[in-house]
């Protein structure tokens, strides 16, 4: 049988953001693949050492649109760190039901996609409609559904007030009803269940030496998570790592239907413990940062661990780089591929929850051709 | 004479595969929607996508044999077309003895060059959907073929209106291979669009694709009555299109509660499930013949 090369993208109905997996494919067999990235790369690190500190925060906002609240959350406790400012404790708690109602609908959407990539569009819908639920109550806080723009240094910049709590905590119940349904649908629909069990492995070796992270990694029996270090008011709240010992695709729908169950709990349990007080110190306009100082903020975003690297020029940064957790998941995503066949390759990559273009980077082309740069090429740039 | 010309080309032939071929997809996709919770498009919607398509241009690609691309979609058409004239519908039809076979037949061209035009487009998402387009074929021809051929036995070989509610693996049998034509969930393989784009369709703009979406929506048509005829005993124009809806109802329901299986999952199901059932159906059909 002739062996044929299969395209995946970078425009493809199975897979939404411009990435490019190129299956060599025997038959329905998958003998080799390469991954290419770097269709959309925008150039926003460098972008961001141009901007004073406030208006930074508002650019990484956009580094993605599903995960917005995690980037500014990193930025923001990075800066704050730099700048010894201690956001108030109001803030802290407010950052949080931020950050899980982000997890629910980034969450929802993922297990969304995940069920159209095997073709059950009933259920697809079904997420989506529910989807609109934590939607609204990020709207409801912040007028926006997508860019909240809630964090400054030293806190937030809008309240949560009693009577959108109680909305909150109303419209919430419903949801937890609804993600019943979808854990017995997980364990008990056949087909389901056939085409997601032992699809796309990652052992629980390959996930430590391959730097696997988030859903992925703890789908995979490792209980790393950083909420648990308590950044934030997390070390306030009883939080706890969801993990699953399956190391496949089901586990990994697993995880995040079973994440989603634990933020409500956490906002539950924020709404009821937020202390009285500011929201925010009046900080000035700008801020001054004494150069050369430098410091490195973790944040659990919905698919993983995001790091900022923040180093300080003054008035401006001298470098950010970022680090989104979806980059480190790519090498995990070659070793998931290994064997597999090509009905298993959308359900495998969209259970890495990918977001492509928050993790392009450079590539180089030189005479027409792409090229990988060494560590010292890099030093002369 | 004219009875002939009237069913061949007017009802239940060629107008009426087109149109109510064509209404039944936009009910059907009322029903997906409304079970979905989604408001859905209205139930003439087909016809615009129809006239749309069919004023767009042809677009042949590199690797493709432009012959093959415009003679498949035809062929496709006219096969599907053709196997109704031998369903009695409401009393028109063309009877004879043994035209089960040349309606086998006929169903089978129609989705065999749905198959060839994947390979005649030479692009590679094609040439997968049409590789899986002949294994699912293959997998739920023999079936289909056997549930057919059992109530062949019965009425002499020709397609009488016939109620086969005593041989339930026979219905069973023929439905499923309803929903393995035309290619609906869970059998929604080789047009798996998250995997290979849209399968054989991949590479067909303008006037053959309006072909093909007109063969698709005269073999709903074709496999509803043919359903409504050989198991659910047919009955007047009323009682038909009220079991023809029912049956739609059916099949919506099933396309809304299964997820896509994979190519061997649909295989072994084929093979290993429904067909002990329904070659137990026609051995008790066999033995009542030599006991009777």
């Amino acid at each position: 049988m002739n062996n044929f090369c299969i395209p995946f993208g970078p425009q493809h109905p199975g897979l939404v953001e411009p990435i490019h997996v190129k299956l060599e494919v025997e038959g329905e067999n998958v003998v080799g693949y390469d991954i290419k990235f770097g269709y959309s790369h925008r150039g926003i690190e460098k972008a961001l050492e141009n901007r004073h500190w406030i208006k930074g925060i508002f650019l990484a906002e956009r580094v993605c649109g599903i995960c917005s609240h995690c980037h500014t959350l990193a930025i923001t406790q990075g800066i704050e760190t730099l700048a010894e400012i201690k956001p108030t404790e109001r803030s802290e708690y407010i950052r949080v039901v931020m950050a899980e109602l982000e997890r629910l609908h980034s969450h929802m959407l993922t297990l969304g996609v995940c069920f159209y990539e095997i073709g059950f569009q009933t259920v697809f819908q079904y997420m989506f409609r529910d989807r609109e639920i934590p939607m609204e109550l990020l709207e409801l806080i912040s007028g926006n559904r997508v860019n909240y723009g809630m964090n400054i240094p030293g806190g937030v910049r809008r309240d949560i007030e009693p009577h959108k709590s109680k909305a909150i905590l109303q419209k919430l119940s419903k949801l937890e009803s609804r993600f019943d349904y979808y854990i017995k649908l997980l364990e008990k629909d056949t087909l389901v269940k056939k085409r997601t069990q032992n699809v796309g492995i990652l052992s629980k070796k390959d996930a430590i030496h391959l730097g696997a992270t988030g859903p992925v990694r703890r789908a995979s029996g490792i209980s790393t998570d950083f909420r648990k270090t308590g950044y934030g008011a997390y070390g306030n709240l009883s939080f706890y790592a969801v993990i699953e010992k399956g190391c496949d695709v089901h586990s990994r729908l697993m995880v995040r239907t079973k994440e989603c169950i634990a933020s409500i709990r956490l906002i539950r349990e924020a709404l009821r413990n937020m202390p009285d007080g500011e929201i925010n110190r009046k900080m000035p306009p700008m801020m001054n940062i004494e150069k050369g100082r430098e410091t490195l903020s973790r944040v659990e975003a919905q698919r993983g661990e995001l790091i900022y690297y923040l180093r300080s020029d003054g008035m401006m940064p001298y470098r950010i780089k970022i680090k989104t957790p979806t980059y480190a998941n790519y090498l995990p995503l070659g070793e998931m591929l290994k064997g597999s066949v090509i009905s298993d390759v959308p359900i495998t990559v969209a259970s890495l929850d990918p977001c492509i273009t928050c993790a392009d980077r450079v590539t180089v082309v030189k005479d027409g051709k792409e090229s990988i740069v060494s560590k010292d090429d890099l030093k002369k740039m | 004479m004219l009875p002939e010309i009237f069913s061949v080309l007017i009802f239940p032939g060629l107008l009426s595969a087109i149109i109510i071929g064509l209404l039944y997809e936009g009910i059907g996709r009322k029903i997906t929607a409304r079970m979905q919770h989604r408001r859905g498009p209205p139930i003439y919607q087909p016809f615009f996508d129809w006239i749309k398509t069919m004023t767009k241009e042809n677009i042949t690609p590199k690797a493709g044999n432009s012959f093959l691309m415009t003679l498949c979609p035809i062929v496709s058409f006219a096969a599907a077309v053709s196997a109704i004239i031998f369903v009695p519908v409401t009393g028109f039809s063309i009877g004879f003895e043994g035209n089960v076979f040349v309606f086998l037949y006929f169903l089978l061209i129609s989705v065999v060059f749905l198959a060839v035009a994947g390979f005649a487009t030479g692009s590679p998402f094609g040439v997968i959907g049409s590789m899986r387009e002949v294994m699912q074929i293959i997998a739920y021809e023999l079936p289909f073929i056997i549930s057919v051929i059992t109530l062949g036995f019965i009425s002499g070989f020709q397609i009488v209106a016939f109620s086969a509610f005593y041989l339930p693996f026979t219905v069973f049998g023929f439905m499923l291979g309803i929903l393995g034509k035309l290619g609906l969930p869970p059998f929604h393989i080789p047009e798996a669009e998250q995997e290979i784009v849209e399968g054989p369709m991949t590479e067909y703009t303008g006037p053959r694709l309006g072909m093909f979406q007109l063969s698709h929506a005269a073999l709903v048509w074709v496999l509803i009555s043919s359903a409504v005829v050989m198991i659910f005993g047919g009955g007047n124009i009323i009682e038909f299109f009220i079991k023809s809806l029912l049956i739609l109802i059916v099949l919506m329901f099933i396309k809304n509660v299964f997820s896509r299986a994979k190519i061997n999952q649909a295989f072994k199901f084929y093979w290993l499930v429904v067909m002990p059932l329904v070659l137990i159906d026609l051995v008790r059909v066999l033995t009542g013949f030599m006991v009777g």
